[in-house]
């Protein structure tokens, strides 16, 4: 075998076993989260509060509640911002403003989630002298617009330049082409990556470290503080108790199953609706 | 004679401008939005810049109790968890992007790029609540050993916490390959078949396709890449927090417990009671917001130059 043959074997092989590594870690720590979060899953884990301390049962519901609450009041304020954002910048292609916007999209989605939990904190918190579900809904909203923003434009860039001039042509507006047009075309993709930014927005903690606070109780106030499945892992992480360490893994079992869910309905039952519309 | 504009035309002309005006003040709440957290973070922070002024950025101590505060360990802290973690990652993100673009079949790639998109979607502080639980029981015993090794007792005694910067390190790793290695694999898929072609047809084997043809093609991309995960390595912030320890002094060995900028923040924001420690936080993302944006620009600006060329 000669040198350079030798040598592409031998890359060859290193090429495969990393990504054979990669394989091996996810399902480590998939196998993991399964397994002991599984184990500890039960009935009043998903309808009760915590239970008082040193009491032993309870459940993490008010958590669940909370995740939902936030997560779609986020994406209720966040979503026309980040469509009208881009829509803006698709319809002004090659303007410099808009080049901006992108920019600062691009910038903003690389934000950290900490800076923003922070943000939250000096602009509303301390404004309304109150942790509230409301600022960590805000907070997160300005993570939901960045990606909102990007994943409208890339989708109505998709749209097929001839259907666009065709209804030019016959005089419509651009408003009306962008609304009867661009948006009904893409409306399968702007949803589903609207589905994206909420599975992702779900599972952010540091925003609300300091927002949203936590809760022992079941809250359905948005102006008060308010508990979240990924505030309840960190805060049962770090407990000292077994009991509520093993409920950190059961409510990320959870937390994961719901993001599955959301990234699962982006890609699937849109592209279902896209198939029976054509 | 110029005719009327009938009712619905007006009509059409009204939703026209409020159209135009929607779009053009979401454009702007954005570019505004950038401006809005420089403002917010520099004039709640103003409490630790009288204290300290400018030197706040090189100073080494950080003592909540005596109330002196200065940056340079969260700093250093974060540049060795980001580049550690990214010299670690980037040969396997390499790899990766590599056998499925140019090895694997498409229904070996298919569910493999579906698997890096599932463990890039979980959340950071799941990676934190396995790094606690899983990684860090091992670097502990990684840290006991390997102070047996070179016969430091100072190593196996604190070896039995296992947080650190190196538990972080390794955590941080696995959490950017897979992004590091999506955005890599979609500048390989770019580069055209001809000249992949050409290479094989004058006698190179597959490797030397890569190396000479393929991996100078996407050079820039590839940097645009790793500069982009080494901004989510520098800002990330749970999984971080849960296994670096929450240490305030300057880190000496890969194993001590330190403090990244975001750690620091989530571990004692809540803490913080005086207006100088709460403000000495608030510079810290302060300055995390300032290097993350540059960071970002930089790699777009990069990224956009590897796709024109």
């Amino acid at each position: 075998m000669t040198p350079r043959k030798l040598k592409n074997s031998v890359m060859g092989f290193l090429v495969a076993a990393s990504a054979a590594l990669l394989i091996a870690v996810l399902v480590v720590i998939v196998w993991h989260i399964f397994i002991s979060g599984v184990k500890y899953l039960n009935w009043n884990f998903f309808t009760k509060a915590p239970a008082p301390m040193g009491e032993s049962g309870g459940g993490v519901f008010n958590a669940i509640v909370g995740t939902f609450l936030i997560t779609l009041v986020a994406a209720a304020i966040g979503t026309p911002f980040g469509m009208f954002a881009g829509i803006y910048v698709a319809e002004h292609r090659g303007r410099r403003f808009a080049d901006v916007v992108r920019l600062c999209a691009d910038a903003l989605q690389g934000v950290p989630s900490i800076v923003i939990g922070i943000f939250g904190y000096t602009f509303l918190v301390v404004r309304f002298r109150s942790y509230s579900a409301l600022s960590a809904s805000v907070a997160l909203a300005f993570m939901f617009v960045p990606t909102t923003t990007r994943v409208t434009e890339e989708v109505l860039n998709l749209v097929p330049s001839g259907l666009k001039e065709a209804a030019y042509a016959l005089g419509a507006r651009q408003s009306s082409v962008v609304w009867n047009v661009s948006i009904k075309t893409a409306a399968a993709g702007i949803t589903s990556g609207l589905l994206t930014s909420m599975a992702r927005i779900a599972g952010e903690t540091a925003p609300l470290l300091f927002t949203a606070f936590g809760s022992r109780y079941v809250e359905w106030n948005m102006l008060r503080p308010m508990s979240a499945l990924p505030l309840q892992i960190f805060i049962y992480a770090g407990s000292p108790y077994p009991a509520l360490q093993q409920q950190a893994w059961s409510a990320a079992f959870v937390l994961v199953l719901l993001i599955l869910l959301l990234q699962y309905s982006a890609k699937h039952l849109i592209a279902r609706v896209l198939r029976v519309k054509a | 004679m110029v005719a009327q504009p009938s009712r619905s035309d007006q009509r059409e002309l009204v939703r026209e401008r409020i159209f135009t005006a929607a779009g053009v003040t979401a454009a702007v709440a954005l570019v505004t939005t950038i401006v809005l957290f420089l403002l917010e973070l520099f004039i709640a922070s103003r409490a630790s810049r009288a204290a300290f002024g400018l030197p706040f950025l090189w100073r080494s101590e950080w003592n909540p109790v005596t109330e002196k505060f200065g940056a340079l360990p969260m700093i250093v802290g974060t540049l060795i968890t980001g580049f550690g973690a990214l010299l670690i990652s980037t040969p396997f993100a390499l790899g990766i992007a590599i056998f499925l673009a140019d090895y694997a079949d498409r229904k070996l790639a298919e569910p493999i790029k579906y698997l890096i998109g599932l463990l890039g979607g979980l959340p950071s502080v799941i990676f934190g609540l396995w790094g606690l639980f899983v990684l860090v029981p091992i670097v502990s015993k990684f840290e006991v050993w390997f102070g047996k090794l070179v016969g430091s007792e100072a190593l196996v005694a604190s070896g039995t916490t296992g947080v650190g910067l190196l538990a972080a390190i390794l955590l941080l790793a696995i959490m950017i390959l897979p992004f590091s290695a999506s955005l890599i694999l979609e500048s390989l898929l770019v580069v055209p078949t001809e000249l992949k072609e050409g290479a094989l047809a004058l006698g190179a084997t597959k490797w030397d396709t890569i190396q000479n043809v393929e991996l100078p093609y996407v050079q820039k991309s590839t940097v645009g890449a790793l500069v982009l995960s080494l901004g989510r390595a520098l800002g990330e912030t749970m999984a971080v927090t849960m296994v670096i320890g929450n240490g305030m002094k300057m880190p000496t060995t890969l194993f001590d417990p330190a403090n990244t900028l975001a750690s620091a923040i989530a571990n004692q924001f809540l803490e913080a009671t005086s207006p100088v420690y709460v403000g000495s936080l608030i510079q810290l993302a302060l300055i995390l917001f300032v290097i993350a944006i540059i960071i970002n620009i930089m790699a777009r600006v990069i990224l956009r130059r590897g796709v024109q060329q």
